[in-house]
């Protein structure tokens, strides 16, 4: 960076420095001029005959080269003869004043650059010239014989940067004293710069959003002094592999921000908001029932804070719920398989068929008992029944369907008085008769006998249905029992719902043998 | 005069049937009676139907599957699929195998008649069956294979008169006349007699009678107990207990 900056300004005062030459070559063209030599070394006073060829020559030559503003051609006792684009005065005291002549003398035909000519000259418009001099010395005795002094215009140093001017990249010359000369004047830093000793100086200003680079150049062979600012926005000074290793890091970090910001609102906002508003509504109390789902995440941080508590909330809340929708799952299961038109179109069917052939008395009866078992069955849609109401059901149940199957089953009940006003979850013994009837006694093609048992043994309340049908072997029991198999819904819909409603997985047994009987044991605790 | 035919597990809905309807009225006659598809492909022939009420739910071989078979067999015979409003669908695919008509469950006797007369006019449009030519073919030879057809397939529950008759091209009563003069029996007896002979073999075993029905291809308990009352003289269960005794 450093060495680029170095490079563009040595360029630039290489474009000067050849400038100068063009200038070195216009001024020897004028100095190795006949009619300029003429003027020059008359000593008869002819020489202001001289004069008019001397300033054609001087102003043929000076046509062919740009930024000349006027040229001066001294001889050594004072005359002069000039040519100008531009008025300009001269103050010939200075010109011949030692001090101005001295490293003129010095460099003894090596040109001298000054800045209107250390105030010998000066515009009419007051623009500064820089002035070329050197001495004119005899081609032959090699001894001066005059001074050349070509003044020029400021586009000489202009024109050496121009093209590198930019809206970020400023120049500005300055003057032997430190003075601005031209270019930016108006840039604040131009005008603090400090120029000491070194040829080359640069200085990075760091700032918020962009860097300034100031340098300084002292073009050789000049008094003059480059001065270039430079406004470098970050992408100018970053290469574009760095700029997009930047990007990605940048992206990379907003991915991550963004991902843990989701994270942390999906796992531990989300759900203590979730979790603040199931409070509110546990509040108000049970029967307004939120789902409430949290992510295990959420709630490891939660856990360690609340002891374990929430998550158990959660998870019995959860249990509760689906304990609650397998029950009504299973309750409508079997008042849909009850409803079903099967039973009660054939019973209705039945009744016709009495009304046809048999006595009015039974046909009443029938009917009070479709009518009765019907009542009960879909009883004022509470959940739980007495054992008692339970029976009633399953008798109603029964004898319609001996209506239905004459001598296919006798039925039988042994039931102990002081349990049966214990309240059970409904509906689950007439699924079990139901199955004693349809997949037990029925298939056996003999008549057989459906037992309702209801005893306590070690605390425990025994409800049995006991059929002498064809029973089960145990692979068709497990089959049975299968939480893969839908088809048989009744004995293990009805073994699900007594699960939930006790809570405990230790709630039937079944005693089978093939052939024999089959014995579907309700345990429920007392 | 048609012959109507009722397949159906309750006793009590084929009274119903029986007795709701005026069949004479309508020149028909219940010709009988089945408790379950099992027991009407034993009986089917001895009946002859031209129509037949079948209910879609019932053990051992449902209405459907009755239906499959008897379509096949006895492709004149009417039937009527009853059935509850909830096998609808399931009903519908009888259309599909050929079943003639499907009344909805309960039953309404205007329906059922609207149905009847419309099959009756479809039964009068036929041709009345021309008696077929019989050509008489010999004789011990072929009744030696049908007999030991019979011993091999008697297990296989839709075995009847007809399936056999198809299975070695002769015409059902055809069959039925050529194997009572060779044999001296009806065909049907004789199957039947194998079956029952094979189930009192299993009844000296011990074994229980709903195991033995299934073993000899009378998957129905009930239709397989009344059999073998028929043809023993005492119940299985008695049959069991007097072989015990002895």
């Amino acid at each position: 960076m450093k060495d680029n900056n170095y490079h563009s300004m040595v360029s630039i005062g290489n474009n000067l420095n050849i400038e100068f030459g063009a200038v070195s070559t216009m001024s020897q063209l004028i100095m190795t001029n006949h009619a300029v030599v003429n003027y020059l070394k008359d000593d008869v006073g002819n020489y202001p005959r001289l004069t008019q060829s001397a300033m054609m020559a001087m102003y043929d030559i000076s046509n062919t080269f740009n930024y000349v503003s006027s040229i001066y051609v001294f001889r050594l006792d004072k005359n002069y003869i000039n040519i100008g684009k531009e008025v300009t005065y001269i103050n010939t005291n200075i010109i011949h004043h030692p001090k101005f002549q001295e490293e003129i003398i010095e460099k003894s035909g090596l040109y001298v650059i000054r800045v209107n000519g250390d105030g010998a000259f000066k515009t009419k418009s007051g623009e500064p010239i820089i002035s070329f001099i050197r001495l004119i010395n005899d081609m032959d005795t090699q001894k001066p014989i005059g001074l050349i002094a070509i003044n020029l215009t400021t586009d000489i140093l202009r024109n050496s940067f121009k093209d590198m001017t930019s809206n970020d990249r400023r120049f500005c010359y300055y003057d032997d004293k430190g003075n601005v000369l031209l270019g930016e004047e108006n840039v604040k830093e131009f005008q603090e710069i400090e120029i000491n000793q070194n040829r080359f100086e640069q200085v990075a200003i760091e700032g918020f959003f962009s860097t300034k680079i100031l340098s300084y150049f002292q073009v050789p062979n000049t008094p003059f002094t480059i001065a270039k600012i430079e406004f470098l926005s970050f992408n100018k000074y970053l290469s574009s592999q760095a700029i997009m290793v930047i990007t990605i890091i940048i992206s990379l970090t907003v991915i991550c921000l963004i991902i843990i910001g989701i994270f942390i609102s999906v796992y531990i906002t989300n759900p203590i908001e979730k979790l603040v508003q199931y409070m509110d509504i546990l509040k108000l109390g049970w029967n307004k029932r939120g789902n409430l789902r949290l992510s295990n995440l959420g709630i490891g941080y939660l856990k360690n804070i609340k002891n374990n508590k929430l998550i158990e909330i959660n998870r019995l809340i959860d249990e509760l719920l689906e304990k609650e929708k397998a029950m009504q799952k299973a309750e409508l299961e079997v008042l849909r398989e009850q409803i079903n038109p099967h039973f009660l179109y054939n019973t209705l069917g039945t009744i016709a068929d009495l009304a046809l052939q048999n006595s009015a008395d039974e046909v009443y009866d029938a009917i009070e008992t479709l009518g009765n078992f019907y009542r009960r069955f879909l009883s004022k849609g509470s959940k739980e029944i007495t054992i008692r109401e339970e029976v009633a059901i399953v008798k109603d149940y029964l004898k319609l369907q001996k209506l239905r199957y004459e001598d296919v089953f006798e039925d039988e009940y042994d039931l102990q008085e002081d349990l049966l006003d214990i309240k059970i979850p409904k509906l689950i013994l007439q699924p079990l008769v139901e199955n004693s009837l349809y997949h037990g006694v029925r298939l056996k093609g003999e008549k057989g006998i459906i037992k309702v048992s209801v005893y306590e043994k070690d605390q425990w309340v025994h409800i049995v249905v006991y059929d002498t049908g064809v029973g089960m072997n145990p692979e068709q029991i497990e089959f049975l029992m299968n939480e893969n198999n839908n088809k048989s819904f009744g004995l293990k819909g009805t073994i699900e719902r007594i699960r939930y409603y006790y809570d405990t997985d230790d709630v039937f047994e079944i005693r089978s043998e093939e052939g024999e009987y089959c014995e579907v044991d309700i345990k429920i605790p007392l | 005069m048609y012959k109507v035919m009722i397949i159906d597990d309750e006793k009590s809905l084929r009274n119903l049937l029986k007795h709701a309807i005026q069949w004479g009225e309508l020149g028909l006659e219940i010709a009988g009676e089945a408790a379950s598809g099992i027991e009407a492909i034993n009986i089917i022939d001895d009946i002859k139907p031209d129509i037949a009420f079948v209910d879609i739910k019932m053990p051992f071989m449902d209405g459907i599957e009755f239906s499959k078979l008897a379509i096949q067999r006895y492709p004149d015979l009417k039937i009527v699929i009853l059935t509850a409003f909830s096998d609808f669908e399931y009903a519908r695919e009888c259309i599909g195998i050929g079943v003639c008509e499907y009344l909805l469950k309960p039953i309404v006797r205007a329906d059922i008649k609207e149905t009847l007369e419309k099959i009756i006019k479809k039964l009068d449009a036929k041709q009345p069956k021309k008696e077929e030519n019989e050509v008489v073919v010999q004789g011990n030879d072929t009744i030696c294979k049908i007999k030991e057809y019979i011993h091999k397939n008697y297990t296989q529950p839709d075995l009847n008169l007809t399936s056999i008759a198809q299975t070695f091209g002769f015409n059902s009563s055809y069959l039925s006349r050529l194997f009572k003069t060779e044999t001296g029996k009806n065909l049907i007896d004789y199957l039947t007699e194998c079956r029952m002979e094979q189930a009192m073999a299993y009844a000296k075993q011990g074994m229980l009678m709903y195991m033995t029905a299934k073993m000899v291809g009378i998957p129905d308990p009930n239709y397989f107990g009344k059999c073998f009352k028929k043809y023993t003289n005492q119940t299985y269960s008695d049959f069991i207990k007097q072989y015990k005794n002895k």
